[in-house]
């Protein structure tokens, strides 16, 4: 099996330059905190480099009050997982999509931007992933 | 539209909001494109699961997810343990390794059965759901439940193991591991099951790994993926399965997989029996708080590698629970897969994914050159494609 701390650590140095900080939170995870404008250098290293898969993107509300909020991009490989986490507000809901680098990420893009109202900049094509529902879209803010 | 005059969209799946579906674009009756629709089910999952105590969310877990509900309420249930930081007693993790192994051979059983109706082999698909109820008996003699059935609590299980249902549980895999056997024969040997698997959504090594398939699809091409190898947990450290690996990366690849796991089931059932440890069935001291934290908790539940994200606060319920089922990852194939297949493919192409949403009364086609075109069901693509194969 691939010993975990040195997974991550490949995993940390694949991300150097590409992330503002980084974190352990468990033994198995590292936190890569990203600006919007690297978020595809990042995930390209970590993608292109075969590190390791795409496994789920987690919209997050960090602060509903001020709305702020965070998309996670959990990759990983074998025990260890990285996460990219991309901060963004309530207003300045936009992010890069990453189907560029990893086609098979439109799921999980499509779903965050439903679900949570985050605009998702470069889903390839117009059709709605859930259908014309009037509570498509809508953040989970508004959700009680 | 584009693609020419002979160009269809077909969308499958549940028009209802609560399932995924597809939407097929077809150049006469071979598949041009493919596109996913999800649906609400799973974001109402986790809502409903934040306005929830912790214990409470097990039994909706288990409730909502019938083919797998161990498997969620496992890898809800251990990452909460791990932000309490709880060590549970090694008879509970022996139990929901138990549970988790029976869990897998009937859902593979059931699968297998499922994908035989839609080759159109319904005498296999009617044995296979008849032996699948000999395992949910045994999962209703431990929970009291054949379908939701969930031993788990934060900090161990409810239900003890009697020397009684011990017996019940050899007796029942000694007669599932025969059958497993025979249905690896019959896939390999059944003219009808080779026609409409062989070659039929190939997919290579290098696709899967770029897809991030997990699970049996996964292995079918290859990849070296288990969750119960690659970060054991629940007593796996110590009952690591052999991965179970087919290149081929075809349709049959998948079924072999599946099967040749249920045998390998059967063979940890008995190991995890022969080592039960003896003891308390859950952690004595735990107070009910789950401090404020985040974790990622992974588990292998039959169709692959489930995915949890909890966040708690230090509140009574959590802050947000984030689910990724396999069928999402492995759904996500099907637009890469499906373009160049028959139409009479695509049932067993969605069915070789072991996915989970409705299959019943559920695709229709939409438009075509001529404008709207009869409502298509689940069962008309069915059976386009059994007629389409002869059958």
């Amino acid at each position: 099996m691939v010993d975990t701390q040195k997974n991550l650590l490949i995993a940390e140095r694949l991300l150097e330059g590409r992330a503002a900080g980084f974190r352990h939170p468990e033994p198995f995870r590292l936190d890569a905190d990203v600006e919007a404008a690297d978020l595809n250098a990042a995930v390209r290293m970590l993608f292109n480099t075969e590190w390791g898969y795409l496994a789920a993107i987690t919209g997050l509300d960090r602060d509903r009050q001020d709305g702020e909020f965070e998309v996670l991009y959990h990759f990983c490989s074998a025990d260890a997982v990285v996460t990219l986490r991309l901060r963004t507000g309530r207003e300045t809901q936009r992010i890069p999509s990453v189907t560029g680098v990893i086609p098979a990420a439109e799921f999980f893009e499509r779903e965050l931007s439903e679900y949570f109202g985050v605009r998702v900049e470069g889903i390839p094509g117009e059709i709605r992933a859930t259908g014309d529902r009037s509570h498509a879209g809508k953040s989970r803010q508004f959700e009680g | 539209m584009p693609g020419g005059a002979e160009t269809f969209h077909i969308p499958i799946g549940a028009t209802r909001e609560a399932s995924p579906g597809f939407e097929l674009k077809l150049d006469g009756e071979v598949v041009v494109s493919a596109r996913l629709l999800p649906g609400f089910d799973q974001r109402r999952v986790e809502i409903a699961a934040e306005k929830r105590g912790w214990q409470e969310i097990i039994d909706l877990l288990a409730d909502l997810f019938g083919l797998c509900p161990h498997a969620h309420a496992l890898a809800y249930i251990l990452g909460v343990e791990r932000l309490a930081g709880l060590e549970v007693p090694p008879r509970a993790r022996a139990i929901r390794m138990l549970v988790a192994e029976l869990e897998r051979v009937h859902s593979h059983i059931l699968w297998f059965g499922a994908l035989a109706y839609q080759a159109g082999v319904d005498n296999l698909f009617l044995e296979c759901w008849q032996e699948r109820q000999g395992v949910l008996g045994l999962l209703e003699s431990l929970s009291g439940k054949r379908l939701a059935y969930s031993p788990n609590r934060i900090g161990g299980v409810n239900f003890d193991l009697t020397p009684g249902l011990s017996a019940d549980i050899r007796r029942t895999i000694d007669h599932l591991d025969q059958r497993a056997r025979r249905y690896l024969n019959l896939l390999n040997r059944d003219p009808l099951l080779r026609k409409r698997t062989h070659g039929v959504g190939v997919t290579t090594r290098s696709q899967a790994e770029k897809l991030g398939l997990v699970g049996p699809t996964a292995r079918g091409s290859g990849v070296l993926r288990d969750i119960r190898v690659d970060a054991p947990y629940s007593g796996y450290e110590a009952f690591s399965p052999r991965m179970v690996l087919d290149h081929a990366g075809d349709l049959h690849a998948r079924l072999s997989v599946r099967l040749k796991e249920m045998v390998q089931s059967i063979e940890l059932v008995r190991r995890i029996l022969a080592g039960m440890p003896e003891g308390a069935l859950v952690v004595e001291d735990f107070d009910g708080g789950i401090p404020p934290g985040e974790t990622i908790s992974r588990v292998e539940a039959p169709c692959g590698e489930l995915f949890y994200f909890i966040k708690s606060s230090g509140g009574d319920r959590p802050a947000r629970i984030k689910i990724r089922t396999p069928t999402q990852s492995n759904l996500a194939s099907i637009p890469a897969l499906a373009p160049g297949h028959h139409l009479a493919d695509v049932p067993l192409l969605l069915a070789g994914v072991d996915p989970y949403f409705s299959f019943k009364h559920s695709a229709a086609v939409i438009s075509g050159p001529d404008g709207p075109h009869p409502a298509w069901t689940w069962d008309d693509l069915r059976s386009f494609g059994i007629a389409h194969y002869g059958g």
